[in-house]
Order: structure tokens, then sequence, then C-alpha cells
């Protein structure tokens, strides 16, 4: 066991994944020279070499349509885009051509991209530089959404999305970055569209993903301390999300949440929802409660920002309210 | 302005206790005059219009149609009147016809029709047989949850164990309605006393199987048989064949024996001429031809007449013993069950294994006492167990006094 950041975890993913196979390229915006805007692929360009490190200028809809040429050339790039924010100017190239091209190919050509980018706010950087997207992408038929919550998920869900065969969306949470913890010594690469029950419970089941999670971790422990025992998991995959893995602990516990900071109205967690309602109908005891953000862009103010985010508390009202 | 009071459930019989709102034929801010039709109820036996007895405007109804009250219940109320007492300001009708069950006083969440439970709780409910209706829920607005469905099933386990099948109600056959009130009367009016016995009846049963398997004319049972012990006893103890009429006791001559038969026509009791009196192999035919008749439904009334006892033979159903009601008109009868093995000392004290028959002679005390009923059972006992005075002509037929 050794202590890893989440940072660390895609840093060291990309170089497995680099070393692992040489079709493995990077492209993005100061991901070579400067190592990243957050530090991701420090130290890749040195031990790779430039031409598999590749610098964009402020390009993002060029760089994303190179990534998926490059994809449907041979190559298995993974480019970065700055922040989630900037995916606005990449939807050509991801909806449009990386979705499309394996049903319209008739199954003959895939586009084996991924497309890194952090969500998120937290750090005040605004309503440009903090929106959680993910519900777009995953919108779209083709496209694979991962969003994982701590660096052995980092880790193990980039390699394999580096792996997958379609046009996977790794979305990262900045706040996360500087996130340490236990990893084993070899990191196993983990399946897409698996979820992980963080904590088990027998009162109320919450669903979340990425930083959301350990809000929902926090929530559960100070739910423990008034005697009611939450079911955690982290659903990792938001596309293809684990159906199954819900349902289960729906069938447990009876009562089911879904926690994420990505603006409520129209999210995942209202897909979740509506599936449960549907195939987990006759285990509701209760309402199925979403806590997510408010719809409104996110403030930079740093306290408007605070009660913006989904808290802990927000969490436990609403597991008192599905246990009410 | 309108009379003061609300417009009430009236009582439109002596015995009227409630009343069912059947329809309303006025909303809350109709001006009526007097004459002018209010609403419909339904007693048990006919529908009413109720009118009004003065002008006015209606306030609020405060009964929503369907409902039973008790009479006096207020119903509605006239507007300009109780508005102090009635929640919504009745000055203001426009808001009509959604006022009507907003009105009842604190009466929201036992609007009738939904049912608020959670899915589980519905689920769970179905499976255990649990009517939802029935519970209160602890939830938000009253929601029924699982934890509600759960308590309600350890709190009244009969509610929650196989839900009583709903069955089916008849009425019952002129045939059943008669037997049911002539039992009713012979339990409820004949001092019954009880005495039983138990007769070992294993040479008996020797015997019937040697006689039955000889081809004989007539198969004997063990009604057959009993019927005629019975009589012969009556021959033997004439004081015993005697009735309650209206305060007289009236002895009979004869041996006249009835015998219970479960026909398809429910149970009957037709009566044996002369039990007593022929041979063994007489009564057996007289006997089954008389059950013959009870089964086909060709007993006419005189089948029916006389006899101070009768017997009752359910032994084909295994029960130990069978404590008879007497049969309207005469003073006993004999309950035979099943014959049974026992073991019994034999004269060393050593287990043997008998053959044994429960007998209960039911008698009407107003007649019969227990010395009468004790001696008139051991001398059928007697004769059952020691069956070949069977074969004898009975003894000469003795009338009564």
């Amino acid at each position: 066991m050794a202590e890893m950041r989440y940072l660390k975890a895609i840093n060291q993913a990309l170089t497995d994944a680099m070393a692992a196979d040489p079709s493995v390229i990077l492209i993005g915006e100061d991901v070579s020279e400067a190592g990243g805007a957050f530090g991701a692929s420090r130290g890749l360009r040195e031990r790779f070499g430039a031409e598999r490190v590749l610098d964009t200028p402020i390009s993002e809809a060029a760089l994303a349509g190179a990534a998926v040429g490059a994809a449907l050339s041979g190559l298995r790039p993974v480019a970065e885009i700055m922040f989630m924010d900037f995916t606005t100017l990449v939807m050509d190239a991801l909806v449009n051509q990386a979705a499309k091209a394996r049903f319209m190919f008739g199954g003959q050509r895939s586009v084996p991209m991924v497309l890194r980018t952090p969500h998120g706010g937290g750090l005040g950087a605004g309503p440009q530089h903090s929106q959680c997207l993910e519900a777009w992408f995953a919108h779209v038929p083709g496209l694979k959404v991962v969003c994982p919550s701590d660096p052995a998920s980092a880790y193990g869900l980039l390699r394999a999305a580096i792996d997958d065969p379609d046009p996977v969306v790794f979305v990262e949470h900045k706040g996360l970055y500087a996130m340490k913890s236990e990893v084993p010594d070899t990191l196993p690469i983990l399946p897409l569209g698996k979820a992980a029950t963080l904590r088990e419970g027998r009162d109320v089941t919450i669903v979340a993903y990425g930083a959301a999670v350990h809000t929902a971790m926090t929530a559960a422990a100070t739910l423990a301390d008034e005697g009611i025992e939450a079911e955690i998991l982290d659903l990792r995959s938001i596309q293809p999300w684990d159906e199954q893995a819900v349902l289960a602990s729906l069938a447990k516990t009876h009562r089911l949440v879904i926690v994420h900071e990505a603006v409520e109205a129209f999210g995942v967690g209202a897909e979740i929802a509506a599936r449960m309602a549907d195939i987990g109908f006759d285990e509701l005891d209760g309402p199925i409660l979403r806590v997510g953000a408010p719809f409104m862009p996110v403030p930079f103010s740093k306290g408007l920002e605070n009660a913006y985010l989904p808290s802990p508390d927000r969490v436990i009202d609403a597991v008192r309210r599905t246990l009410a | 302005m309108a009379a003061a009071g609300a417009i009430v459930m009236p009582k439109l019989g002596l015995t009227m206790t409630e009343g069912l709102l059947a329809s309303w034929r006025v909303g809350p801010g109709d001006q009526v005059a007097a004459g002018d039709v209010l609403f419909v109820i339904e007693t048990e036996k006919i529908a009413t219009e109720i009118e009004a007895q003065h002008p006015g405007r209606i306030g609020a109804i405060l009964v929503p149609e369907g409902e039973t009250v008790p009479v006096g219940a207020a119903l509605a109320t006239w507007a300009g009147e109780a508005a102090a007492s009635v929640p919504i300001a009745s000055s203001a009708p426009v808001s009509a016809p959604a006022s009507a069950a907003g009105t009842t006083p604190a009466a929201a969440p036992a609007a009738r029709g939904r049912v608020i439970a959670t899915p589980l709780a519905r689920r769970i409910a179905r499976q255990n047989g649990l009517d939802l209706a029935r519970l209160t829920g602890s939830g938000p607005h009253g929601r029924i949850k699982l934890a509600d469905v759960q308590s309600a099933m350890a709190n009244a386990p009969a509610a929650s164990s196989p839900p009583a099948t709903s069955g089916h109600r008849r009425k019952a056959t002129p045939v059943e309605q008669v037997v049911a009130r002539r039992l009713t009367q012979a339990k409820q009016t004949i001092p019954h006393f009880y005495v039983m016995a138990e007769a070992d009846v294993t040479q008996l049963m020797a015997m019937r199987a040697e006689l039955n398997a000889a081809n004989a004319p007539v198969r004997l049972s063990l009604s057959h048989i009993v019927m005629a012990a019975v009589g012969r006893a009556l021959i033997a103890q004439p004081d015993f064949n005697a009735v309650w009429d209206e305060g007289e006791i009236v002895t009979l001559g004869g041996s006249d024996v009835g015998l219970a038969v479960d026909s398809p026509r429910g149970l009957v009791v037709p009566v044996l001429r002369d039990a007593g009196a022929g041979h063994l192999d007489a009564v057996a035919s007289a006997c089954a031809a008389l059950i013959e008749r009870a089964r086909a439904g060709r007993l006419v009334a005189g089948d029916f007449e006389g006899g101070a006892l009768s017997v009752s033979n359910i032994g084909m159903f295994g029960a130990s013993h069978l404590v008879p009601i007497i049969n309207p008109g005469q003073s006993a009868i004999l309950g035979v069950a099943a014959v049974r093995p026992a073991f019994r000392p034999d004269a060393q004290a050593r287990p043997e294994l008998r053959q044994e028959l429960g007998l209960v002679l039911s008698c009407d005390h107003r007649v019969l006492d227990g010395v009468r009923a004790a001696k008139f059972l051991d001398a059928v006992v007697r004769t059952l167990e020691h069956p070949l005075q069977l074969l004898r002509e009975p003894a000469a037929r003795r009338t009564g006094p």
C-alpha cells in the first residue's frame, strides 16, 4: 500500500498506458511543455517525446477534431480540455463524429479516443470554469462517460477508458486533484459500467459520483450517529451506469437519494430516478430524491458558491425526507 | 335571513338512527325556496327527498354524498349562519365546488377513496392480504409506509394471517329453515341431560361379519342392530317410552324409534315402526327401506309421526361420541359414534383388545330422570354386548298402559 494523489493517479495511468501501447498519444493545450494546466501530463513529454505529447493552440474544436481523426486512423489519442466548460467547442467532433462513427461505418470503424476534462466548482472559478456538463454527453448514444471519485478509481477507469474501443469522456474533478488516499501497490484496471459500494447500509441508498461521493460519505457518517445507516454507491461510470447495482441496493434499503454536483434539473439523477421509479417501483418505500446544484450558473462569490454546491447537510435533509 | 342552525339528518321513523346521504340537489351558495328539494337520503327501506322548510341560501356542504351519518348530524350550513363555527367564510360561497371537502372540519386526510401508500407498502400489504384502507400511515400526508404495514401485521396477526375468505351466502332452503327453527327450539326449551356408556361390541362385530358373509337376505349395518336393540329396550322398559306435551306426559305404546338420516334435502328423522318387535332381518329390511325413501326424498308426513326417541349414528365419520339434540316432540335421542379398538382388562387383569362403541343418550328431564335413563342405556348396552339375544324372536310385544 502507498499513498497517491488523484492527479498523480491520472499521470500514472497516462504513463502506464503510453508505455504499454505506442499508439497512445496525448493532445491538448499546455499538455506537453507545461505538463498540463493542472499537471496531469507532467514528465510525459520527457519520457515519451514531443511527437506523442502534443501541444495545441487555444483551439478546442480543432484538437478534438484532430483526436477523432487520429483515432479513426489507428491511434489512441487522449485529448485534454482544460475546463469542462470549454467542451461546448468540441461538440461537433464528439457528438456528430466520434459518437456516430461505429454506427455509420457498420461496426467496421470505431473511435478509440478519450477526452479528459475537469469539471466542478469549489475553487471560486465562476460560471465559465466550474460547470458539470456530463449529462450532455451521457445523453448521446455512442459516447461513454466516466467520473472517478478517488485516486484508485481514477487510475483504473482511465486505463480502461484508454483501452476501450469507443470514445470515452473522462471527467475529473478539479477539487479532487490534490486528494490523497491509500492505493494498492499494483493498481487494477477497473471495468467501465460498474459501480462500487463504498459503504454498506440498510436504511437508504445514496448514489453519487465524482466529488459528490465524499459529500455523501460525510453525510452518511453524521446519519450513522443518528442510527441511520446509508449505503453508498459510487457510480464511477455515468454512461453506461450500473443499473443492476442501484436496483439491488434499492431492493435492500427501499429508499434512494441521488447526489451530484451538476445542476439537478434534467441531470444524471433524473435518469436514475426515472429508471428506478420504473424497474424499482415496488421496492420504493419513500420518494426518490435528488440532491444537486440549483438551476443557476455557478456563482463566483465564495459564500454563494458554498451555498450553491450540494452539501452534506442537504444530503442529510434528503435522507430524512425520504425516511419520513 | 334564513333560520338559524344547520341542515341536519332528519329522523324519518321511530327506529331510524342514521341515514345515508345519497345525493345533494343543491350546492354551496344556492338560493333555495321553501319546498325545494335539498338532498336525498336512503334508509334501509326507502329513498326520501328532503325539502327546505324555509327559504335561504346554502352555505357549506359538510357531508359528501355517500356518507352515512347519525340522525341530527349537520349536513350543511345556511349562508350567513354559523360563520363562526364553520372554517370557511360562508359569506364567500363563490369558491363553491372545491370547498365541499375542505369545509369538513379537520377531516382532510379522511377523504374517502385513494389510500396514500408507498409502492413497497402496497406490495407487502398485497402479498399479505392486508387492507391498506384499515391502516394509518405515519409518513407525510398520512402516507402508509412499509413500517406501518409491518407493525399492522405484527400487532394484528388475525388481520395479516390469511384473510377471511369471502365465501358465499345463500338463503336457507325451506327444509333447512324448519330444521333450524325446531332444533333451536328443542335445544332452548328441552332440559337436556346426558348419560353415556361404552358398549363392548367385539362379539357383535364378529357376529355381524359372520351373518353378512353368509349371504343374508339383508346386509346388517350397525345402525340396524342398534335400532333393534333400542326397540327391544323400549319394550323391556315401557316407562321410558314417553314424551312431554304442553304440561302433560304422554306414554306411547309400541317400540317406534326415529332414525336420523342425512338426505339431500337435509337432516330428516323418519320413524321406524315397532323396531323392537320384529326379527333382526325384518328390522334391518324396514330400516334399509326407510333410509332409502329418506334419501330419495319420498318420505310422507306419516313417516315422521310417533316415537319417543331416535337414533343418530355418525360412526362412519370416526367420532368417539356424539352428544345429540333431542328431536322436537320426542324425549330422548341416542348418539352412536364409531367402533374403536381399546385395551380392557380381562378376568386376569391382562390387557385384552376389544371393540368399543361410544353411546350418549340425551334425555328430556321433564319426562325422564337419570335412573330411568341409565337403566335404559344399560339395557341397550347389554343387548349389544350379548348379541345372540338379537337372533331370538323378540319378547311378546307389550302395549302401553
